[in-house]
């Protein structure tokens, strides 16, 4: 058995609860009928992605990347933003 | 373990990138579509940031991520109007 610290253990369960997200999602985006449920679907995997990024970032030691992470957080509602405004005959 | 973990991750995502690029050509509504693209972009930047390229992943994020479906969103209202007059 290898042997595993707390800190491996919480990376290891995080890690497989982001795969399920990230899968789950675009299953979503790939069967979803209608463009509502794919615009729902790209918000859920950005935001799963902000904390994929953030674990990368702890596992990686490089702080630095947290920075991107905090790019996508300032930028995400951006999309979501755009496409609501289209389907309501805006922009 | 921990690496382990992150390298079946980033096969994820590249598989990801695949889907979102198909979904893109395949769909045949255009909003539907961009968002496909938004997909692959999005995972592209994490995997930039796998490759240790922050600053390209921050780019990627902005451009590709948010503005370039904003201006998709726009060229495709601009288009249509154009399209609904034609078919008048």
């Amino acid at each position: 058995m290898i042997d595993l610290g707390m800190t491996e253990i919480t990376i290891v369960i995080s890690s497989v609860l982001i795969f399920f997200s990230i899968v789950f999602g675009i299953v979503r985006l790939v069967i979803g009928p209608e463009t509502v449920d794919r615009v729902v679907a790209i918000d859920l995997l950005t935001i799963v992605t902000i904390a994929l990024i953030a674990l990368l970032a702890h596992q990686a030691e490089r702080y630095i990347y947290l920075d991107v992470a905090l790019v996508y957080g300032l930028l995400s509602f951006l999309g979501v933003l755009a496409v609501a405004r289209y389907l309501e005959k805006g922009i | 373990m921990s690496t382990l973990v992150i390298t079946l991750l980033t096969v994820v995502l590249c598989a990801g990138i695949l889907i979102g690029g198909l979904l893109a050509v395949i769909l045949n509504n255009m909003v539907s579509a961009v968002i496909s693209a938004g997909l692959a972009s999005l995972f592209a930047s994490v995997v930039y940031v796998v490759l240790a390229a922050p600053d390209v992943a921050m780019t990627e994020a902005s451009i590709g991520s948010g503005l370039s479906t904003m201006i998709f969103l726009y060229a495709i209202r601009k288009t249509q109007k154009i399209d609904s007059e034609d078919d008048e």
